[in-house]
């Protein structure tokens, strides 16, 4: 089961990057936990500067950038 | 009773048509596309390697001050980009430069100010702030030199995500320099509406040209969203704002704060900048509660209060200090929260002194 985290505060860019990632992992078919990391420290403590971002199984894929339902399969299927 | 509540209500809604007249909204629409377009086409990332540890100080520290009109233009961006220059490296400097001007220079605040408020208090906001932010940077990075050090200057691991397709820098200047140009013409007063409309008109299909032929499909539709989610995150909450600060304003008229905010003093600037660093606005509400709720507009408000109340506030309120007490040492943030107080109310003195 992969573990997809969605960096950021909780603005409108990182709930759109939300609701592609459940759409990517509904058309793929596979088991995903979803995880919204909002504390601030946190995002800071993993790198990211520029929110939304994106990471999957700890490994952080993008940032500042609300990726499309294509671009998330593309970076699930590695 | 029912009535009192009735003119209320029609208050708030007036207020709302009043402070997004049609004036209003040519200045807004272009700087949204504006904000939009420096968010897809800007790389962030490679202006803030250009605020790190490495970077010398005559040039981190003034693109730090500058900065928040490129990379910031919504306040909710401001804080991870705080906490990653602030913890990883570049120092309390450049970051508490970053994290003070940041909400104060964006391309909305400063066209929305000038727009409502005068052209002189809203230069005056962008000046001060920049100067602000530079002054607080190099005081913070001067008493806190040894915390400096102890930093670790451990690599961000950045992720260098495949650059945009380049496009000639000529180009890039036409495309912001046609949108910049729609902004300020049709926010003109001076020109008479047929050939404003004829200039912009010509302006539009430049500005179409361009990107018809040098610009992605995908990147069009990269901008047309930024642009969609900042209107949808700052526009509802204006706009309800708005219609509070009409309501508010017909149970309490600005009259009552003149005794306090009314003259340019310098207790009524203090008093201004603690108004400012405590209350929380959201993004370009500042504005209507400058203008109506303490009644600049109708000259119940003096003028050093109100630029000390626009310094302190999109910077500083209490939701946000509580944010900052969790990334920052205790120390750095006391001291940040009193700069910002102390220099909001003395920018805002002499600025009442000046005009």
């Amino acid at each position: 089961m992969k573990k997809i985290e969605i960096l950021g505060s909780g603005c409108a860019k990182c709930r759109k990057l939300e609701k592609n990632v459940k759409r990517a992992v509904k058309k793929l078919d596979v088991e995903a936990e979803i995880v919204k990391v909002e504390d601030i420290t946190e995002i800071s403590a993993r790198g990211v500067m520029t929110t939304p971002a994106l990471a999957i199984d700890g490994e952080i894929k993008a940032k500042g950038k609300v990726l499309d339902t294509a671009q998330i399969i593309k970076i699930l299927r590695g | 009773m029912l009535e009192t509540i009735y003119e209320a209500l029609r208050n708030g809604s007036a207020m709302v048509f009043y402070y997004l007249s049609s004036h209003t909204l040519t200045c807004l629409v272009p700087a949204f596309f504006i904000a939009g377009a420096i968010t897809a086409f800007i790389k962030k990332e490679a202006i803030i390697k250009y605020l790190g540890p490495d970077v010398k100080k005559r040039i981190s520290y003034p693109l730090a001050s500058v900065s928040g009109a490129i990379l910031a233009v919504c306040s909710c961006t401001i804080l991870p980009i705080f906490a990653g220059l602030y913890k990883k490296g570049s120092g309390v400097g450049p970051a508490t430069a970053f994290l003070y001007s940041g909400p104060a220079i964006n391309i909305l605040a400063i066209v929305y100010t000038a727009s409502e408020l005068g052209y002189q208090i809203g230069l005056a906001r962008v000046l001060a702030s920049v100067g602000m932010a530079f002054i607080i940077a190099f005081l913070m990075s001067s008493i806190f030199r040894a915390d400096d050090e102890e930093i670790s200057h451990q690599n961000s691991g950045d992720i260098h995500e495949k650059e945009n397709s380049e496009r000639p820098s000529l180009i890039k200047s036409v495309f912001f320099g046609s949108l910049v140009a729609i902004l300020i013409i049709g926010a003109s007063g001076s020109i008479a509406w047929i050939p404003k409309l004829i200039i912009i008109s010509t302006l539009t299909l430049l500005l179409l040209t361009v990107i018809k032929y040098y610009y992605k499909k995908r990147e069009v539709k990269d901008w047309g969203l930024e642009t969609w989610y900042l209107t949808k995150m700052i526009f509802p909450i204006l706009i309800v704002g708005t219609f509070i600060v009409g309501i508010i304003e017909f149970y309490i008229p600005a009259e009552t704060f003149r005794p306090y905010l009314g003259t340019s003093s310098l207790s009524s600037s203090f008093l201004g900048s603690i108004v400012g660093a405590l209350l929380y606005m959201p993004t370009l509400l500042e504005v209507p509660i400058v203008g109506t709720t303490f009644g600049y507009q109708e000259g119940v408000m003096g003028e050093a209060p109100a630029l000390s109340l626009l310094l302190a506030g999109p910077s500083l309120s209490l939701p946000n200090m509580v944010v900052l007490f969790k990334v920052m040492k205790l120390k750095h943030w006391l001291v940040y929260i009193c700069f910002v107080i102390i220099f909001s109310t003395s920018m805002g003195f002499v600025y009442g002194i000046v005009v």
